[in-house]
Protein backbone atom coordinates (compact mmCIF):
# COMPACT_ATOMS: atom_id res chain seq x y z
CA UNK A 1 0.00 0.00 0.00
CA UNK A 2 1.26 3.43 -0.88
CA UNK A 3 1.75 5.78 1.99
CA UNK A 4 -0.27 8.42 0.17
CA UNK A 5 -3.29 6.08 0.11
CA UNK A 6 -2.86 5.46 3.81
CA UNK A 7 -2.87 9.21 4.44
CA UNK A 8 -6.06 9.52 2.41
CA UNK A 9 -7.70 6.79 4.45
CA UNK A 10 -6.64 8.24 7.78
CA UNK A 11 -7.62 11.78 6.85
CA UNK A 12 -11.22 10.73 6.28
CA UNK A 13 -11.58 9.97 9.93
CA UNK A 14 -11.68 13.25 11.84
CA UNK A 15 -14.18 12.31 14.51
CA UNK A 16 -12.51 12.51 17.90
CA UNK A 17 -11.22 9.11 19.06
CA UNK A 18 -13.84 7.59 21.38
CA UNK A 19 -11.78 7.39 24.53
CA UNK A 20 -13.08 8.34 27.98
CA UNK A 21 -11.09 11.00 29.88
CA UNK A 22 -7.88 9.54 31.31
CA UNK A 23 -8.21 11.28 34.67
CA UNK A 24 -11.36 9.37 35.57
CA UNK A 25 -9.85 6.08 34.47
CA UNK A 26 -6.79 6.72 36.65
CA UNK A 27 -8.98 7.29 39.70
CA UNK A 28 -10.93 4.10 38.96
CA UNK A 29 -7.70 2.09 38.46
CA UNK A 30 -6.22 3.34 41.73
CA UNK A 31 -9.39 2.71 43.74
CA UNK A 32 -9.85 -0.74 42.24
CA UNK A 33 -6.18 -1.60 42.76
CA UNK A 34 -6.42 -0.53 46.38
CA UNK A 35 -9.56 -2.61 46.90
CA UNK A 36 -8.09 -5.75 45.33
CA UNK A 37 -4.88 -5.22 47.34
CA UNK A 38 -6.91 -5.00 50.57
CA UNK A 39 -8.80 -8.14 49.63
CA UNK A 40 -5.49 -9.97 49.06
CA UNK A 41 -4.14 -8.71 52.37
CA UNK A 42 -7.19 -9.78 54.35
CA UNK A 43 -7.42 -13.21 52.74
CA UNK A 44 -3.69 -14.01 52.90
CA UNK A 45 -2.40 -12.20 56.00
CA UNK A 46 -5.37 -10.69 57.82
CA UNK A 47 -5.36 -7.27 59.50
CA UNK A 48 -3.12 -6.71 62.48
CA UNK A 49 -5.03 -7.86 65.54
CA UNK A 50 -4.69 -4.60 67.48
CA UNK A 51 -5.71 -2.40 64.56
CA UNK A 52 -8.29 -0.58 66.68
CA UNK A 53 -5.81 0.44 69.39
CA UNK A 54 -3.04 1.16 66.85
CA UNK A 55 -5.18 3.50 64.78
CA UNK A 56 -2.71 6.36 64.89
CA UNK A 57 0.47 4.57 63.73
CA UNK A 58 -1.51 2.67 61.10
CA UNK A 59 -2.86 5.94 59.75
CA UNK A 60 0.57 7.61 59.77
CA UNK A 61 2.08 4.71 57.86
CA UNK A 62 -0.74 4.73 55.33
CA UNK A 63 -0.30 8.48 54.88
CA UNK A 64 3.42 8.12 54.28
CA UNK A 65 2.69 5.51 51.62
CA UNK A 66 -0.04 7.67 50.08
CA UNK A 67 2.40 10.57 49.91
CA UNK A 68 4.90 8.38 48.05
CA UNK A 69 2.19 7.39 45.55
CA UNK A 70 1.08 10.97 45.07
CA UNK A 71 4.53 12.33 44.25
CA UNK A 72 5.08 9.56 41.70
CA UNK A 73 1.65 9.94 40.09
CA UNK A 74 2.31 13.32 38.37
CA UNK A 75 5.48 11.84 36.82
CA UNK A 76 3.51 8.87 35.50
CA UNK A 77 0.75 11.06 34.07
CA UNK A 78 3.24 13.41 32.44
CA UNK A 79 5.01 10.46 30.79
CA UNK A 80 1.73 9.04 29.52
CA UNK A 81 1.60 11.56 26.68
CA UNK A 82 4.55 11.98 24.30
CA UNK A 83 6.94 14.90 24.17
CA UNK A 84 6.39 16.51 27.55
CA UNK A 85 9.28 17.39 29.90
CA UNK A 86 9.00 16.31 33.54
CA UNK A 87 9.96 19.65 35.11
CA UNK A 88 8.85 20.14 38.74
CA UNK A 89 7.43 16.65 38.95
CA UNK A 90 10.91 15.19 39.27
CA UNK A 91 11.79 17.80 41.88
CA UNK A 92 8.77 16.71 43.91
CA UNK A 93 10.09 13.14 43.94
CA UNK A 94 13.47 14.48 45.06
CA UNK A 95 11.75 16.44 47.81
CA UNK A 96 9.99 13.31 49.00
CA UNK A 97 13.26 11.36 49.14
CA UNK A 98 14.86 14.20 51.12
CA UNK A 99 11.89 14.23 53.50
CA UNK A 100 12.23 10.47 54.06
CA UNK A 101 15.95 10.73 54.81
CA UNK A 102 15.18 13.61 57.21
CA UNK A 103 12.48 11.59 58.97
CA UNK A 104 14.82 8.65 59.53
CA UNK A 105 17.59 10.95 60.77
CA UNK A 106 15.31 12.77 63.22
CA UNK A 107 13.85 9.51 64.51
CA UNK A 108 17.31 8.07 65.07
CA UNK A 109 18.66 11.21 66.74
CA UNK A 110 15.88 11.05 69.31
CA UNK A 111 16.81 7.56 70.47
CA UNK A 112 19.58 6.27 72.70
CA UNK A 113 22.80 6.14 70.59
CA UNK A 114 23.53 2.57 71.62
CA UNK A 115 20.07 1.49 70.59
CA UNK A 116 20.15 3.30 67.23
CA UNK A 117 21.18 0.49 65.00
CA UNK A 118 18.78 -1.89 66.66
CA UNK A 119 15.96 0.63 66.26
CA UNK A 120 16.74 1.06 62.61
CA UNK A 121 17.59 -2.38 61.35
CA UNK A 122 16.97 -5.15 63.81
CA UNK A 123 13.33 -4.63 64.69
CA UNK A 124 12.24 -7.64 62.70
CA UNK A 125 12.83 -9.15 59.32
CA UNK A 126 11.55 -6.57 56.78
CA UNK A 127 8.86 -8.73 55.23
CA UNK A 128 7.31 -5.60 53.78
CA UNK A 129 10.00 -5.54 51.09
CA UNK A 130 8.57 -8.77 49.69
CA UNK A 131 4.90 -8.27 50.54
CA UNK A 132 4.43 -4.67 49.33
CA UNK A 133 5.30 -5.52 45.69
CA UNK A 134 2.78 -8.38 45.85
CA UNK A 135 0.05 -6.05 47.15
CA UNK A 136 1.07 -3.48 44.52
CA UNK A 137 0.63 -5.91 41.62
CA UNK A 138 -3.14 -5.41 41.08
CA UNK A 139 -2.70 -1.64 40.87
CA UNK A 140 0.28 -2.05 38.55
CA UNK A 141 -1.63 -4.27 36.14
CA UNK A 142 -4.64 -1.93 36.07
CA UNK A 143 -2.43 1.11 35.49
CA UNK A 144 -0.45 -0.69 32.79
CA UNK A 145 -3.63 -1.52 30.91
CA UNK A 146 -4.72 2.07 31.09
CA UNK A 147 -1.32 3.42 30.10
CA UNK A 148 -1.22 1.31 26.97
CA UNK A 149 -4.28 3.17 25.73
CA UNK A 150 -2.46 6.46 26.20
CA UNK A 151 0.89 6.79 24.49
CA UNK A 152 3.94 6.42 26.73
CA UNK A 153 7.10 6.71 24.63
CA UNK A 154 9.71 6.27 27.35
CA UNK A 155 8.74 2.82 28.52
CA UNK A 156 11.48 2.40 31.09
CA UNK A 157 10.75 5.68 32.88
CA UNK A 158 7.00 5.13 32.60
CA UNK A 159 7.39 1.65 34.04
CA UNK A 160 9.44 3.00 36.95
CA UNK A 161 6.86 5.68 37.71
CA UNK A 162 4.07 3.13 37.40
CA UNK A 163 5.94 0.85 39.81
CA UNK A 164 6.43 3.64 42.33
CA UNK A 165 2.75 4.64 42.27
CA UNK A 166 1.67 1.01 42.64
CA UNK A 167 4.26 0.48 45.37
CA UNK A 168 2.80 3.42 47.29
CA UNK A 169 -0.68 1.91 47.00
CA UNK A 170 0.67 -1.50 48.03
CA UNK A 171 2.37 0.07 51.07
CA UNK A 172 -0.92 1.77 52.03
CA UNK A 173 -2.54 -1.64 52.11
CA UNK A 174 0.37 -3.22 53.94
CA UNK A 175 0.08 -0.60 56.69
CA UNK A 176 -3.11 -2.35 57.83
CA UNK A 177 -1.07 -5.45 58.63
CA UNK A 178 2.41 -4.15 59.43
CA UNK A 179 3.19 -4.88 63.11
CA UNK A 180 6.18 -2.50 63.44
CA UNK A 181 5.58 1.15 64.37
CA UNK A 182 9.15 2.49 64.62
CA UNK A 183 9.38 5.55 62.35
CA UNK A 184 12.96 4.89 61.27
CA UNK A 185 12.21 1.28 60.45
CA UNK A 186 8.98 1.98 58.59
CA UNK A 187 10.29 4.90 56.52
CA UNK A 188 13.41 2.97 55.57
CA UNK A 189 11.84 -0.33 54.59
CA UNK A 190 8.70 1.08 53.01
CA UNK A 191 10.92 3.28 50.86
CA UNK A 192 13.08 0.31 49.91
CA UNK A 193 9.96 -1.67 49.01
CA UNK A 194 8.55 1.16 46.87
CA UNK A 195 11.94 1.66 45.18
CA UNK A 196 12.01 -2.06 44.44
CA UNK A 197 8.57 -1.74 42.82
CA UNK A 198 9.94 1.10 40.69
CA UNK A 199 12.89 -1.03 39.57
CA UNK A 200 10.63 -3.98 38.74
CA UNK A 201 8.37 -1.58 36.85
CA UNK A 202 11.28 -0.20 34.85
CA UNK A 203 12.17 -3.71 33.70
CA UNK A 204 8.61 -4.84 33.06
CA UNK A 205 7.70 -1.57 31.36
CA UNK A 206 9.43 -2.35 28.09
CA UNK A 207 7.19 -5.41 27.62
CA UNK A 208 4.06 -4.45 29.51
CA UNK A 209 3.60 -0.95 28.14
CA UNK A 210 4.28 -1.56 24.45
CA UNK A 211 1.68 -0.19 22.09
CA UNK B 1 12.08 24.89 12.70
CA UNK B 2 10.10 27.57 14.51
CA UNK B 3 8.04 27.94 11.34
CA UNK B 4 7.52 24.18 11.18
CA UNK B 5 6.26 24.19 14.74
CA UNK B 6 3.85 27.07 14.18
CA UNK B 7 2.47 25.63 10.95
CA UNK B 8 2.21 22.05 12.20
CA UNK B 9 0.57 23.18 15.42
CA UNK B 10 -2.01 25.16 13.48
CA UNK B 11 -2.78 22.11 11.34
CA UNK B 12 -2.86 19.80 14.35
CA UNK B 13 -5.29 21.95 16.31
CA UNK B 14 -7.51 22.46 13.26
CA UNK B 15 -7.45 18.72 12.60
CA UNK B 16 -8.40 17.94 16.18
CA UNK B 17 -11.27 20.39 15.83
CA UNK B 18 -12.56 18.35 12.87
CA UNK B 19 -10.93 20.03 9.85
CA UNK B 20 -10.20 17.05 7.57
CA UNK B 21 -8.14 19.08 5.07
CA UNK B 22 -5.86 20.34 7.84
CA UNK B 23 -5.51 16.85 9.23
CA UNK B 24 -4.58 15.56 5.80
CA UNK B 25 -2.03 18.34 5.32
CA UNK B 26 -0.52 17.54 8.70
CA UNK B 27 -0.18 13.83 7.92
CA UNK B 28 1.34 14.59 4.51
CA UNK B 29 3.87 17.03 5.97
CA UNK B 30 4.75 14.65 8.77
CA UNK B 31 5.14 11.76 6.32
CA UNK B 32 7.78 13.72 4.39
CA UNK B 33 9.74 14.48 7.55
CA UNK B 34 9.42 10.93 8.84
CA UNK B 35 10.65 9.47 5.55
CA UNK B 36 13.85 11.49 5.69
CA UNK B 37 14.26 10.71 9.38
CA UNK B 38 13.86 6.94 9.08
CA UNK B 39 15.82 6.63 5.83
CA UNK B 40 18.77 8.35 7.43
CA UNK B 41 18.67 5.80 10.23
CA UNK B 42 17.84 2.67 8.26
CA UNK B 43 20.27 3.00 5.41
CA UNK B 44 19.95 0.24 2.88
CA UNK B 45 16.44 -0.71 3.98
CA UNK B 46 14.12 1.83 2.40
CA UNK B 47 11.16 -0.60 2.65
CA UNK B 48 11.67 -0.86 6.39
CA UNK B 49 11.80 2.90 6.53
CA UNK B 50 8.53 3.17 4.62
CA UNK B 51 6.94 0.59 6.94
CA UNK B 52 7.95 2.74 9.88
CA UNK B 53 6.58 5.85 8.20
CA UNK B 54 3.20 4.14 7.85
CA UNK B 55 3.25 2.75 11.37
CA UNK B 56 4.06 6.14 12.78
CA UNK B 57 1.36 7.84 10.73
CA UNK B 58 -1.22 5.42 12.09
CA UNK B 59 0.12 5.96 15.60
CA UNK B 60 -0.06 9.72 15.19
CA UNK B 61 -3.58 9.39 13.88
CA UNK B 62 -5.03 6.91 16.37
CA UNK B 63 -3.31 8.52 19.36
CA UNK B 64 -3.94 12.10 18.37
CA UNK B 65 -5.90 12.67 21.56
CA UNK B 66 -2.61 12.15 23.40
CA UNK B 67 -1.38 15.50 22.09
CA UNK B 68 -1.25 18.09 24.85
CA UNK B 69 -1.57 21.56 23.24
CA UNK B 70 0.41 23.08 26.12
CA UNK B 71 3.56 21.62 24.55
CA UNK B 72 5.11 21.79 21.04
CA UNK B 73 3.54 19.47 18.50
CA UNK B 74 6.96 18.79 16.97
CA UNK B 75 8.12 17.34 20.31
CA UNK B 76 5.02 15.15 20.38
CA UNK B 77 5.58 13.84 16.84
CA UNK B 78 9.28 13.35 17.45
CA UNK B 79 8.67 11.37 20.64
CA UNK B 80 6.31 9.02 18.77
CA UNK B 81 8.68 8.71 15.79
CA UNK B 82 11.57 7.88 18.05
CA UNK B 83 9.47 5.41 20.03
CA UNK B 84 8.40 3.58 16.88
CA UNK B 85 12.03 3.30 15.83
CA UNK B 86 13.17 1.97 19.20
CA UNK B 87 10.29 -0.50 19.02
CA UNK B 88 11.49 -1.49 15.56
CA UNK B 89 15.01 -2.14 16.87
CA UNK B 90 13.70 -4.09 19.82
CA UNK B 91 11.59 -6.27 17.59
CA UNK B 92 14.51 -6.86 15.30
CA UNK B 93 16.76 -7.58 18.27
CA UNK B 94 19.50 -6.08 16.28
CA UNK B 95 22.84 -5.37 17.73
CA UNK B 96 23.19 -1.78 18.77
CA UNK B 97 19.57 -1.44 19.76
CA UNK B 98 20.69 0.45 22.83
CA UNK B 99 22.77 2.88 20.85
CA UNK B 100 20.14 4.83 19.04
CA UNK B 101 21.44 8.34 18.62
CA UNK B 102 19.79 10.67 21.11
CA UNK B 103 19.31 13.49 18.70
CA UNK B 104 16.94 16.36 19.11
CA UNK B 105 13.54 17.00 17.65
CA UNK B 106 14.69 19.78 15.29
CA UNK B 107 16.50 17.30 13.10
CA UNK B 108 13.24 15.57 12.27
CA UNK B 109 11.78 18.69 10.74
CA UNK B 110 14.72 20.03 8.81
CA UNK B 111 14.70 17.42 6.09
CA UNK B 112 11.89 16.02 3.98
CA UNK B 113 11.59 13.32 1.35
CA UNK B 114 8.72 13.41 -1.02
CA UNK B 115 8.57 10.24 -3.00
CA UNK B 116 6.56 7.63 -1.18
CA UNK B 117 7.90 4.17 -1.78
CA UNK B 118 5.79 1.06 -1.61
CA UNK B 119 5.88 -0.38 1.87
CA UNK B 120 7.13 -3.91 2.18
CA UNK B 121 3.90 -5.32 3.46
CA UNK B 122 0.42 -4.71 2.28
CA UNK B 123 -1.86 -3.14 4.82
CA UNK B 124 -4.82 -4.46 2.86
CA UNK B 125 -3.79 -8.03 3.48
CA UNK B 126 -3.41 -7.37 7.19
CA UNK B 127 -6.99 -6.13 7.28
CA UNK B 128 -8.10 -9.72 6.73
CA UNK B 129 -6.68 -10.66 10.10
CA UNK B 130 -9.01 -8.30 11.97
CA UNK B 131 -12.32 -9.37 13.51
CA UNK B 132 -15.09 -9.00 10.95
CA UNK B 133 -16.80 -6.12 12.71
CA UNK B 134 -13.60 -4.06 12.87
CA UNK B 135 -12.68 -4.96 9.32
CA UNK B 136 -16.05 -3.94 7.93
CA UNK B 137 -16.03 -0.69 9.90
CA UNK B 138 -12.57 0.24 8.60
CA UNK B 139 -13.38 -0.80 5.06
CA UNK B 140 -16.53 1.28 4.88
CA UNK B 141 -15.61 4.33 6.94
CA UNK B 142 -11.90 4.71 6.34
CA UNK B 143 -11.37 3.24 2.90
CA UNK B 144 -14.65 3.62 1.04
CA UNK B 145 -15.41 6.96 2.64
CA UNK B 146 -18.97 6.04 3.63
CA UNK B 147 -20.40 8.21 6.42
CA UNK B 148 -20.58 6.69 9.88
CA UNK B 149 -24.36 6.92 9.76
CA UNK B 150 -24.65 5.01 6.47
CA UNK B 151 -22.06 2.47 7.57
CA UNK B 152 -24.01 1.89 10.78
CA UNK B 153 -27.19 1.32 8.79
CA UNK B 154 -25.45 -1.02 6.39
CA UNK B 155 -23.72 -3.07 9.09
CA UNK B 156 -26.78 -3.02 11.32
CA UNK B 157 -24.78 -1.53 14.20
CA UNK B 158 -25.14 1.64 16.23
CA UNK B 159 -23.14 4.66 15.10
CA UNK B 160 -20.95 4.65 18.19
CA UNK B 161 -20.35 0.94 17.69
CA UNK B 162 -19.07 1.67 14.18
CA UNK B 163 -16.83 4.46 15.43
CA UNK B 164 -15.40 2.35 18.23
CA UNK B 165 -14.91 -0.67 15.93
CA UNK B 166 -13.09 1.42 13.34
CA UNK B 167 -10.92 2.98 16.01
CA UNK B 168 -10.09 -0.32 17.69
CA UNK B 169 -9.45 -1.85 14.29
CA UNK B 170 -6.87 0.80 13.47
CA UNK B 171 -5.09 0.18 16.74
CA UNK B 172 -5.06 -3.56 16.14
CA UNK B 173 -3.85 -2.92 12.63
CA UNK B 174 -0.93 -0.93 13.98
CA UNK B 175 0.02 -3.80 16.25
CA UNK B 176 -0.23 -6.25 13.36
CA UNK B 177 1.98 -4.02 11.24
CA UNK B 178 4.54 -4.02 14.01
CA UNK B 179 4.37 -7.78 14.48
CA UNK B 180 4.63 -8.79 10.83
CA UNK B 181 7.83 -6.87 10.49
CA UNK B 182 11.22 -8.52 10.87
Amino acid sequence: MKTDDLIDALARDTAPPPTPPASRRVVVALALGLAVGLFLLITIFGMRPDIGAARMPVMMKAMFAALAASVALPVLLQLAKPGRPLGWRLAAVGGFVALSVGLVAVALMGGDPTERFKLWMAGAFPWCVAIIPLLAAPTALLLARLLRDLAPTDLRASGAALGAVSGGVGAMVYAMYCPVDSVAWVVTWYSVAIALCAVLGAFAGARLLRW
Amino acid sequence: MVEAEAELKRLMLAGLAGDAAAHRALLAAVARSLRAYYRARLRGAPEDAEDLVQETLIAIHTRRDSYDPAYPVTAWIYAIARYRMIDHWRRGQRRGGDHIPLDDAPELFTAAQDEAADAKRDVMRLLDALPKKQRDAIQLVKLDGVSVKDAAARLNLSESDVKVSAHRGLKTLMRLMADTES
